[in-house]
């Protein structure tokens, strides 16, 4: 097995269109929820989400494909890697779907029901693979496309499928990670479900009640060390495994012990060949619903044992939204972050912690602490579960 | 590649009146077409699928639950928890679509008292795998890939690192898909679907959309002989590449995946090619034959329709034909072209 690394890191998030001021941001306690600019939700009770200021031309396009395309650009720059140089073929992406053509499908039935004429080939135009093929485009790569749709834990499985095939020796690198957009369907899907918040969303805190929709877009440039050291790439981290699994229990309920989320943990040490006591961050998916941070610690307490209240946990989330199909490279980039810059970003609004949430959440303030080794969570509907190993790795 | 075998299959086929194992073979079997769609009756549920969960399912997912459950009765497995030694890989294009228009539509007409809690759920394709988790306690690692006309065989690719690192033992590949009336007003304003009643190759008449359900149970040589259950076909290869968006990209993208699907290996006995009608992805197949010598195509899509498990049905049709070997060229309007090679295990070597 070859030991892949990250060599290039991007994002565009509601605080900043870029990974450095995104990760700073975050750190010193901004949060990207703000009142509802882009769409409008009449006679919906939630009126708050962490939406993206995207600059022109952007702010016109398909907003996931332009996020992606952002993130692209700037997790390349950042990895060195020559286009020019290298085979093609042995270059993946691995895209986590998104929302991307609700929008178009909206405007499509929203005519229809006005019993206007409306142009059908955007609904083709803007499927989620739509993106997956347009990033490729962009990177002449003509090996492995993957376009995931495991809802919340989508770009966290594009990473592990990434990470997966550059380790048997199939590919060199590829891109991998996420974009989401918010829309009309998804939040009204979401607010019909109860599960969001009126407020800014409060994980791990004793009096939450729902999440917060975000958007946004991550990509990773996952490589082959040696790849990566042959051209003295600039190395974010190792990642060392993933694991995943599925509840088998509810829809869109968590297990309310966590066990299918436990088990994505265990797989993920086995497979990074990390012991718990090696872990010292869990970038937590943490989506502040009732029912989900409470079975996540629970689930955190089974897989490390009495190493678990010596880790620390990051809750992304609370800075930027639930992400959706983004949400788990969203919740790898705070990690990648806390890695590099040994400290973890913090979980806002957290004043009165669950006690059925008995770990270190971080509350409020960014903390300076030594992480050697993290793993990043995402769960989603239909109880898929999926969890990334990730260690500091040492020199250039 | 490791070689796997494939020792279940389910099938929920257009003009089949129940989940077979086994159905027709493809071959010579073009009754279908028509202009509404190649689509699957109204299967018995009862018995199979709890009533109240059958009501909370969408089309895509009580075709793949009934395709799943007989695929792993073939397989000689059970069909309660199965625990987390089985993963599950599943393709789908239109898998989630259908519950998206049926929850947008009435919220985008009537606003918030629109929106149904029963569909939401449903509107992401993941929802599939979900269902079936549940149905038969699969709890291994789960991924689904929502891409164009092979979106199973991708999500069969993606995953079989599972069992090639051993993570599971056995691996629930499904393809699923299900027409609806959007669909069908898209297709038909975007002239992808066939404005004639038969579906001819190469003619630019445009496609039969259908629907369907194919379920297979793929695992390791010695795990399928440790259970002692005989293997239905052999994976031999299976292989892809992509390429830019141009019709000569594409096609050399697909001689380069079958190219390397037929390397070292003799030249197959059957082609089933997933040419269905519309040039796009016709013409991206048109070169294999001349360059790669092949012997004249079976086409699966001219009876089930495009979609109907996006490649589950070009495997089915395959395992059916049980030749000695067989290629498949999975042609794809985007994203990866993918060929694969099947052989038979009771005559292939390897």
């Amino acid at each position: 097995m070859k030991r892949v690394v990250v060599t290039g890191l991007g994002m565009v998030s509601s605080l900043a269109l870029n990974f450095e001021e995104s990760w700073q941001q975050s750190l010193s306690g901004q949060c990207g929820i703000k009142p509802l600019q882009l769409i409008e939700m009449p006679g919906e009770p939630v009126q708050i989400a962490a939406e993206v200021a995207l600059p022109p031309p952007f702010h016109a396009q398909n907003r996931c494909a332009a996020m992606a395309a952002m993130a692209l650009e700037e997790a390349l720059e950042g990895s060195g890697i020559d286009l020019r140089q290298g085979d093609p073929f042995r270059r993946g992406v691995f895209q986590g779907a998104a929302s991307s053509g609700l929008p178009s499908a909206e405007a499509y039935v929203s005519n229809r029901l006005a019993a206007q004429n409306s142009h059908a080939a955007p609904l083709v135009r803007d499927l989620s693979n739509g993106i997956t093929d347009s990033l490729a485009l962009r990177l002449q790569a003509w090996g492995h496309r993957s376009t995931l749709m495991n809802a919340c834990s989508s770009s966290l499985m594009a990473i592990g499928q990434a990470w997966a095939l550059i380790a048997q020796g199939k590919l060199d690198w590829a891109l991998a990670g996420g974009a989401e957009n918010i829309c009309r369907t998804t939040f009204a899907g979401f607010s019909c479900l109860k599960a969001m918040d009126t407020q800014p969303c409060r994980p791990f805190s004793e009096d939450r009640a729902g999440l917060t929709l975000g958007e946004g877009a991550v990509h990773l440039i996952l490589e082959d060390l040696d790849h990566a050291k042959a051209r003295g790439a600039n190395i974010w981290a190792e990642v060392c495994g993933y694991g995943a699994s599925m509840d088998a229990h509810h829809p869109t309920a968590p297990h309310p012990e966590g066990d299918g989320a436990r088990r994505a943990m265990v797989m993920a040490l086995e497979v990074a060949q990390l012991n718990a006591e090696a872990i010292d961050l869990v970038s937590a998916h943490a989506t502040a619903t009732p029912a989900n941070d409470g079975a996540e610690c629970l689930a955190i307490q089974r897989a490390l044992g009495a190493h678990a209240p010596q880790i620390s946990l990051c809750a992304s989330k609370s800075q930027f939204g639930h992400t959706l199909a983004a949400a788990g490279a969203f919740g790898a980039a705070m990690a990648l972050g806390a890695l590099r810059d040994q400290v973890v970003s913090p979980t806002l609004r957290l004043e009165k912690q669950d006690p059925a949430c008995n770990l270190d959440c971080t509350p409020l303030i960014a903390r300076e602490r030594s992480v050697r080794a993290a793993l990043v969570n995402a769960f989603a509907f239909g109880g898929n579960n999926v969890c990334l190993a990730l260690k500091r790795h040492e020199g250039k | 590649m490791h070689p796997f075998v494939i020792t279940g299959m389910g099938c929920v086929l257009p003009g089949t009146e129940n989940p077979n194992p086994a159905p027709t073979p493809a071959q010579g079997i073009y009754l279908n077409s028509d202009l509404s769609g190649a689509r699957c009756p109204n299967l018995p549920t009862t018995g199979i699928i709890p009533p109240l969960i059958n009501r909370r399912l969408d089309r895509c997912s009580r075709f793949a639950w009934l395709a799943a459950r007989a695929a792993l009765l073939d397989a000689g497995l059970p069909v309660t928890q199965l625990g987390n030694r089985v993963g599950m890989a599943l393709g789908t294009m239109t898998g989630g679509s259908e519950a998206s228009d049926a929850f947008m539509t009435p919220y985008l007409a009537s606003g918030v008292s629109g929106a149904s809690p029963m569909l939401f759920p449903n509107c992401v394709a993941v929802a599939i795998s979900g269902h079936l988790s549940t149905a038969f306690g699969i709890t291994g690692p789960s991924a689904t890939q929502l891409g164009r006309e092979n979106s199973t065989l991708v999500a069969l690719e993606q995953s079989l690192h599972w069992l090639e690192m051993e993570w599971v033992d056995q691996l629930l590949l499904v393809g699923t898909d299900a027409l609806f009336p959007l669909l069908m007003e898209i297709l038909s304003r975007l002239r992808l679907s066939s404005r004639s009643p038969e579906i001819l190759i190469g003619q630019k008449k445009g496609f039969l959309p259908g629907e369907g359900a194919q379920a297979f149970v793929i695992e390791r040589p010695e795990t399928a002989m440790k259970r002692n259950v005989l293997a239905k076909a052999k994976i031999l290869k299976l292989e892809s590449a992509s390429s830019q968006d141009s019709l000569q990209d594409r096609q050399e993208a697909m001689i380069h995946a079958a190219s390397a699907a037929l390397k070292g290996m003799q030249n197959p006995k059957c082609w089933i090619s997933g040419a269905n009608g519309h040039w796009m992805l016709d013409e991206v197949e048109l070169p294999l034959q001349e360059q790669l010598k092949l012997c004249d195509a079976l086409y699966p899509k001219r009876a089930w329709g495009e979609f109907c498990g996006c490649g589950g049905q070009l495997l089915a049709a395959a395992v059916m034909n049980a030749a000695d070997r067989t290629l498949i060229t999975a042609s794809a309007s985007s994203g990866e072209q993918v060929a694969m090679l099947l052989g038979n295990p009771k005559t292939t070597n390897g």
